[in-house]
């Protein structure tokens, strides 16, 4: 007879209540598995982000225009060696409720700067290109509404209209696209900003932001200041950030989602914690005489002390890998019905990774008073009592 | 049988202190609960009332077909000219129409708590902007002066975001603004929001003779099927016309419901678990008691006695725990100002509210966890078989 036999005949002894304890160690680890999973999904535009991007808004706000001609005097700044730019459309398809992230772009330098996100073909950027009412869209997107490459479609804006009145632009589907970073979400299209800038009513020649890549991360600080104080006490003055900055900072506008993670994955975890910890104390307790036997038998402290705490490991890697199959399973339920409030949903590594690491400090944790309790025990007492 | 049952209760509840720690766990087990749920329905119900003590009845927004928000919305100066003299717009006692043509522009602020930049509206009103709202009050300082680059700002946003304070020189561009004075909306969303004179906001921005909605006074309850009636008929028009009040719930059932739909699963989940811990608590009561439950069974005590006596206690753990909960849900969260990102892009501060209905919800749910967590401990006190019970 192996000890880990003896461990899981132990914990078994009264099912029902191993079963409680794992039941309720599985909720704690499936809570802390979605949460953690909204959490990194949120907070995904900052894992896309390189260090070389820099984003160039508004300083009045990031929803303020700029003028266009701001791309080429940047494109001269020394140390910048891709730059483009994209407006915001304010996009819908068909009903305004069903919202589709759309950009208007310059063509040739956005599929260049952005081509470390997405997986950009040379026909389809070709194709993008020479064709002025094409649009790429992305998988996600395209799987949304069942649309094929070659496919014309209307696409509204709830903020732009036509010079001849209408809201609609028709596009043609020059190419679907898909990620090269798990991170990166491909549920948006992207429209020529030429076609665009065109048609439409007012705003002419004003673009939203600038992306640009620098030489290296090293410049960045300098050409940040370069360009901001090239703009200064101008009417169109800019603020220049790197692209992980100010991904971090629109999140944050959400509110302080890390905090309420942290607090409600906290309060379950000190439930569970408390919860399976009473309930060892107590078993062991019961089984006094028992270990007291096991003593007898010659079974050194250190042995009955790896006894019991195996005992709680195993209840929390039980519980545990259960629930995170659990929260598993439930991202991959939520993952298209939200795909437009948290996109890229998913299980990482790094979660599983933490979950495992906090399997361990639980099963340590509510095993410790029981395993000393038995550790300490003195043959001669137990016998005696009760 | 109601003496036994009252004495087999008694005995429960004195027995308590010899589970201490097994019993306190499960009322801060099921106290933990309570309060994830309660915040969450404080965050989502004070939303909503910020919301919708923003929209009134009597008061329609104009805003572009299929916008949705102020922010996206655009209408043209001559389209504004022929609405303030729609029929259903109210007059004053001059005769002016009742309406204001406004632009809704974003600006950075910073927020106090986390000293990140935040999305602030800047809203360029008419003359009759402040008249047609209801219950604004300035509590400090003057209203703007036409003409001029003054702002008046809401109170929630002074309170949450850095350098709005009275006599303060704001910079947004290039153009330096002073704030004259600080007003409030009965708790709105106005509340977060920096007003200006419209021409000095259109003409500061770059905006000129640009328009985004108009809001006016309707003229008596048929008002606005007067003026929906009026748009609809003129080709030049074609807007969305509704009352401020369905614009702003439309606005208010996203966010709130968003934020319930994380609260409740997150709460019952949590409830399950805390559900195994008084399961555990009351079956180890009823194994610690078991001797005592067959003595008074031997006595000639009925089984339901001790059925009750197990739910009670259980019960009243779950029950500890609920109000427990509450409490200090209140005590931290009541009141508790927090924002978020609203409809059109900008910042609404609102405050947490923990309302006498949702304390009954959180008091309702512990004791359904207790109920469930004593029943079948309860069953089995009741159905012990005597002999095997008196053998401990």
């Amino acid at each position: 007879m192996n000890d880990f036999l003896l461990v899981r005949k132990n914990l078994f002894r009264k099912k029902l209540r191993a079963i409680l304890m794992i039941v309720s160690i599985l909720i704690a680890f499936a809570i802390f598995g979605v949460l953690a999973a909204f959490e990194r999904a949120f907070n995904a535009g900052e894992d896309v982000s390189e260090a070389d991007r820099l984003v160039v808004v508004n300083k009045i706000n990031f929803t303020q225009p700029l003028p266009i001609a701001y791309f080429n005097r940047i494109a001269a700044v020394e140390g910048v060696r891709q730059v483009t730019f994209a407006n915001w459309f304010g996009g819908y398809y068909q009903d305004p409720k069903n919202f589709v992230i759309v950009m208007a772009v310059e063509p040739e330098t956005y599929l260049k700067v952005t081509g470390t996100d997405f997986a950009f073909t040379p026909e389809m950027t070709q194709a993008f290109v020479r064709n002025r009412t094409g649009t790429l869209v992305g998988r996600a997107l395209a799987e949304k509404w069942g649309w094929k490459v070659g496919d014309r479609i209307p696409i509204s804006s709830s903020i732009f209209s036509q010079k001849n009145g209408t809201h609609t632009w028709d596009v043609t589907i020059v190419g679907i696209f898909d990620k090269n970073k798990p991170q990166a979400d491909t549920n948006l299209m992207f429209i020529q900003y030429p076609y665009f800038d065109e048609t439409r009513s007012f705003g002419k020649d004003t673009i939203g932001w600038l992306v640009l890549k620098t030489a290296s991360s090293a410049v960045n600080d300098q050409v940040i200041k370069t360009i901001d104080q090239m703009f200064a006490n101008s009417s169109w003055e800019t603020a220049t950030d790197t692209e992980k900055a100010f991904n971090k900072a629109f999140v944050a506008q959400l509110g302080n989602i890390a905090l309420i993670v942290t607090l409600v994955v906290g309060a379950a975890f000190v439930t569970i914690l408390m919860i399976v910890g009473n309930t060892m104390v107590m078993a062991i307790r019961e089984r006094t005489r028992e270990i007291a036997v096991l003593k007898t038998l010659g079974f050194s402290g250190a042995r009955v002390l790896r006894l019991v705490l195996g005992e709680t490991l195993l209840l929390a890697v039980i519980g545990g890998t259960l629930g995170l199959g659990l929260a598993t399973l439930a991202t991959l339920l939520m993952r298209q019905s939200l795909s437009m409030f948290v996109p890229g949903l998913r299980m990482s590594p790094e979660i599983v990774l933490t979950a495992v690491g906090f399997m361990i400090l639980l099963g340590l944790a509510t095993g410790l008073v029981p395993a000393l309790n038995a550790f300490r025990l003195k043959i001669v007492e137990a016998m005696g009592r009760g | 049988m109601l003496k036994q049952i009252v004495a087999v209760t008694a005995i429960n509840l004195k027995s308590i202190p010899r589970r201490f720690w097994l019993s306190l766990s499960t009322v801060v087990a099921v106290a933990l609960v309570v309060m994830v749920l309660l915040s969450f329905l404080a965050m989502s119900a004070g939303f909503r009332r910020t919301l919708a003590s923003s929209g009134a009845a009597d008061v329609a927004i104009v805003l572009r077909a299929g916008a949705r928000a102020e922010l996206n919305s655009v209408i043209a100066r001559d389209q504004v000219r022929l609405l303030e003299d729609a029929p259903g717009v109210a007059r004053d006692a001059q005769g002016k129409p009742l309406a204001s043509a406004e632009l809704y522009l974003v600006v950075d602020g910073i927020k106090k708590t986390t000293g990140t930049k935040a999305n602030l509206p800047l809203r360029g009103i008419g003359e009759s902007g402040a008249a047609i709202r209801k219950g604004i009050r300035l509590t400090e300082g003057r209203m703007f002066a036409p003409g001029s680059n003054e702002v008046v700002v809401g109170k929630s946003l002074l309170r949450e975001f850095q350098g709005f304070e009275l006599g303060r020189t704001v910079k947004f561009g290039t153009a330096l603004w002073t704030v004259v004075g600080v007003f409030e909306a009965d708790g709105s969303v106005f509340e977060s929001e920096i007003w200006a004179d419209l021409p000095v906001v259109q003409s500061l921005f770059n905006r000129p003779n640009t328009f985004q909605i108009l809001r006016a006074r309707l003229s008596g309850p048929d008002g606005l099927a007067a003026m929906k009636a009026f748009n609809d008929g003129d080709p030049r028009l074609k807007l969305d016309v509704k009352s401020e009040q369905d614009y702003f719930s439309e606005q208010s059932s996203q966010t709130s419901d968003l934020i319930q739909k994380l609260g409740w699963p997150l709460a019952i989940a949590m409830a399950f678990g805390a559900m195994a811990g008084a399961l555990n608590t009351m079956y180890s009561s009823v194994a610690s008691r078991s001797v005592e439950i067959a003595t008074l069974r031997a006595i000639g005590f009925g089984g339901f006695p001790a059925f009750v006596g197990t739910l009670v206690e259980s019960l009243l753990l779950a029950g500890i725990g609920g109000v427990i909960g509450a409490v200090a849900t209140w005590l931290i969260f009541d009141g508790f100002s927090a924002s978020t990102l609203g409809a059109s892009f900008t910042q609404v501060v609102f405050s947490f509210r923990l309302t006498p209905a949702l304390i009954g919800q959180g008091v309702a749910l512990a004791l359904i966890v207790g109920l469930i967590g004593g029943l079948l401990p309860a069953i089995r006190a009741a159905r012990m078989p005597i002999v095997q019970g008196l053998q401990g």
